[in-house]
C-alpha cells in the first residue's frame, strides 16, 4: 500500500546548520502519527519541507506516491495544514478566508460557500463570519485556522501545535473532531508539546532530536520499551541496611530507612516482595508510578518537553 | 479545470484586495490626474503653444495615463505581495496547488485590472476638459497591456527583495518617478536641454510614454515599433525573472 506520507533521508541546511539530518519516515494511509521533539529539533522543518514552505537540499517527500516537489501540485491537493502562526488573509473576512481557500484547491464557488458554512457552524464561528480575523479571539482564530485547512476534505492533514495555547475545553473539542477526523479515514500528523495529547491521540509517535529520528513506534512500544515503573514501598519500620538480594537488584534505600524504591522491570516486583517477606518486613503502603511518554521523551532527548503558551 | 479555479480565485483575491481598500488604491491617482490636468493641462497648457503637432492639453493626456498605468501597476503588485510576506499569509498561497506560474500571472492581472480602472478613470477626467479622437485603440491596448505587465513585474520583484515598507516607496520616489517625468509626460524630448536629450533613449519609460502617445495621438518622440519591441522586450525580461524568482522560492520558501 501507498503510504500517505514517505519521507526518505531528507536533508535541509539552514546555511552551514544542518536542521534535519537524513531524516526517514513513513506514515500509513489512515494514521494518527505523532511528531515529537524538544524546540528547534526541526519538526517545523520538516513539516515546511513536505508542504512546500521549505526548500532542502537531500532526499524526498512523497504524499500519497507523489513527490512534494516533481508533483508538487498533485502532493499538495491532497494536505491540509495547520501551521503553528496565525496567518491569515488581512483583507479578507472570516467566511470568505474559507471560500477563498476552497477556491485555491479548486472548489467552485458553491461548492466552496456551503463548505464554508458547515465548518463555520461547527467550529461556532458562523456569527463571526463576516468579521476579519484580527476581531476573533486567540481560541477562534486557532479555530478558524483548523477549519480553513479542511475547506478542501484533505487526505493528509498536518497540524504543527495546533492546541498551543488553547483552553483546556477547546482542546479536548479539538481532540474529539481530531479523533473523528481520523476516524473517517483522514491520516493526521501531529506535532505537539503536550505529551498527553500524543499519548492519547496518536497510534504511533516519532521523537526528532537535533534533526534526526531517536525513536519512531507505537506509543505503546516506546513506553514499554523504554520507561520504566517507579516503585515505592514505605516500610513500617525503619530498616537499616538493604538486603542483598535488593541491593543487588539496583534498589536503594530512602528516607532514612523507611521507604524502598526501585525500577520494576519485567515482573521484578514480585520478587522484591519475596524477599521483603522472607526477611520479617512488612508494608504499610506501595506507590507505583507508570512511564509516561513524557519520560521517554526525557530519556531520548535529554530534555523535558516545553510546553509554548 | 481544478487548476483552472485556483487561478481564477487567486485574480478574485487580488482584486477583492484593492477594492476593499479603494480609498488608498483608487481615488489618490484620479484626484492627482485631475489635478495635473487641470493645473498643467488647463491653466499653464493654454499658456503653451503646440507640442508634436497637438494642443498642449491633448498632448498631456496620453502621458499621464501612462503615468497612472505604470504607478498603479507598481503599487499594487508591490504591496500585495509585501504585505502578503510580512503578514505571513504568502504561505496560506504557496502550500496550494496552483503552479508558480499561475500564482505569478493572477498577481500581475490585480495590477493589470486596478490600472486598467484608474487609467479608464483618467481618460474618463480628461474628457471633462479635452475630446479627440484615439488613433489606434489596438495600439493603445498594446502598450497599456505589457506596461502594466512590466511594472507589476517590477512590482513582484521590488515586493520579494523589500525588507522593509519604505523600500517600496524608496522605488518609487527615486527611480520611477523621476524616470516618469524625464521620460516625457509633460514635455516633448525636444523641449529637454541638450545634454539630457542624449540619454533619453536609455529610460525605457521614454518608449512606453511615446507607444502611448502614438497610440492615442498619432504622435511620436520614437518610432512606435521600436517602441513595442522596447516594451515587449522589457516584459518578458521581468515576467521571466518574476517566475524564476518565485520558482526558487526567493524570500518565500526557508
Amino acid at each position: 500500500m501507498t503510504p500517505a506520507i514517505a519521507i526518505s533521508n531528507l536533508t535541509k541546511y539552514y546555511r552551514k546548520f544542518k536542521a534535519i539530518d537524513a531524516l526517514s519516515l513513513e506514515v500509513a494511509p489512515g494514521e494518527f502519527f505523532g511528531f515529537l521533539g524538544p524546540n528547534g529539533a526541526g519538526k517545523t522543518t520538516t513539516i515546511a519541507a513536505m508542504t512546500g514552505l521549505a526548500n532542502f537540499q537531500a532526499g524526498q517527500i512523497r504524499v500519497f506516491g507523489h513527490d512534494v516537489q516533481k508533483d508538487y501540485r498533485q502532493a499538495r491537493a491532497l494536505i491540509g495544514l495547520v501551521p503553528q502562526e496565525f496567518n491569515f488573509d488581512p483583507f479578507l473576512s472570516a467566511e470568505q478566508i474559507l471560500t477563498f481557500e476552497g477556491g485555491y484547491f479548486g472548489m467552485t464557488r458553491g461548492e466552496a460557500k456551503e463548505r464554508a458554512r458547515e465548518l463555520l457552524e461547527f467550529f461556532n464561528l458562523w456569527p463571526k463570519r463576516d468579521e476579519g480575523y484580527k476581531r476573533l479571539s486567540g481560541g477562534m482564530k486557532r479555530r478558524l485556522l483548523i477549519a480553513r485547512a479542511m475547506v478542501h476534505r484533505p487526505q493528509v492533514l498536518i497540524l504543527d501545535e495546533p492546541t498551543a495555547g488553547v483552553d483546556v475545553e477547546l482542546r479536548y473539542q479539538l481532540w474529539d473532531f481530531l479523533r473523528q477526523l481520523n476516524g473517517r479515514g483522514t491520516t493526521i500528523f501531529l506535532t505537539t508539546h503536550y505529551i498527553e495529547e500524543a499519548e492519547r491521540l496518536c497510534g504511533r509517535v516519532g521523537v526528532i532530536h537535533e534533526g534526526k529520528i531517536v525513536a519512531l513506534d507505537t506509543t505503546e512500544a516506546l513506553i514499554r520499551k523504554m520507561g520504566r515503573t517507579h516503585v515505592e514501598l514505605y516500610l513500617t519500620a525503619v530498616m537499616q541496611a538493604l538486603p542483598r538480594e535488593l541491593d543487588a537488584a539496583g534498589a536503594t534505600l530512602e528516607d532514612g530507612g523507611r521507604r524502598i524504591h526501585f525500577e520494576d522491570k519485567n515482573g521484578g516486583l514480585a520478587e522484591v516482595l519475596r524477599v521483603l517477606y522472607r526477611n520479617g518486613l512488612e508494608i504499610e503502603k506501595l506507590d507505583t508510578h507508570q512511564p509516561t511518554l513524557e519520560d521517554v521523551f526525557l530519556k531520548l532527548t535529554g530534555k523535558k518537553i516545553e510546553v509554548r503558551e | 479545470m481544478r487548476y483552472r479555479i485556483g487561478f481564477q480565485t487567486l485574480v478574485r483575491r487580488e482584486i477583492v484586495r484593492f477594492l476593499s481598500v479603494f480609498s488608498q488604491t483608487l481615488f489618490p491617482p484620479l484626484v492627482s490626474s485631475f489635478l495635473f490636468i487641470f493645473i498643467f493641462g488647463y491653466s499653464l497648457g493654454a499658456q503653451i503653444d503646440r507640442v508634436g503637432g497637438v494642443p498642449y492639453l491633448e498632448f498631456l493626456i496620453p502621458g499621464l495615463v501612462m503615468m497612472t498605468v505604470i504607478e498603479s501597476s507598481y503599487t499594487n503588485t508591490s504591496s500585495s505581495l509585501f504585505i502578503s510576506r510580512w503578514a505571513n499569509n504568502i504561505e496560506e498561497l504557496l502550500v496550494t496547488p496552483l503552479s508558480y506560474v499561475e500564482m505569478v500571472l493572477a498577481i500581475l492581472i490585480g495590477g493589470l485590472v486596478r490600472s486598467f480602472v484608474i487609467a479608464a478613470g483618467v481618460y474618463g477626467v480628461s474628457l471633462f476638459f479635452v475630446r479627440f479622437p484615439v488613433e489606434h485603440w489596438l495600439l493603445v491596448f498594446y502598450f497599456y497591456l505589457f506596461v502594466s505587465l512590466t511594472f507589476s513585474s517590477v512590482g513582484m520583484i521590488v515586493a520579494l527583495f523589500a525588507e522593509e515598507f519604505e523600500h517600496l516607496s524608496i522605488m518609487t520616489t527615486f527611480i520611477i518617478t523621476p524616470l516618469i517625468y524625464f521620460g516625457g509626460v509633460f514635455n516633448s524630448v525636444d523641449m529637454l536641454p541638450g545634454f539630457l536629450r542624449q540619454w533619453i533613449p536609455y529610460n525605457p519609460i521614454f518608449y512606453m510614454i511615446n507607444g502611448m502617445r502614438y497610440g492615442m495621438l498619432g504622435t511620436s518622440d520614437v518610432p512606435p515599433a521600436q517602441a513595442m519591441v522596447v516594451v515587449f522586450l522589457l516584459f518578458l525580461s521581468l515576467f521571466t525573472t518574476t517566475v524564476l524568482l518565485f520558482k526558487a522560492g526567493f524570500k518565500l520558501r526557508k
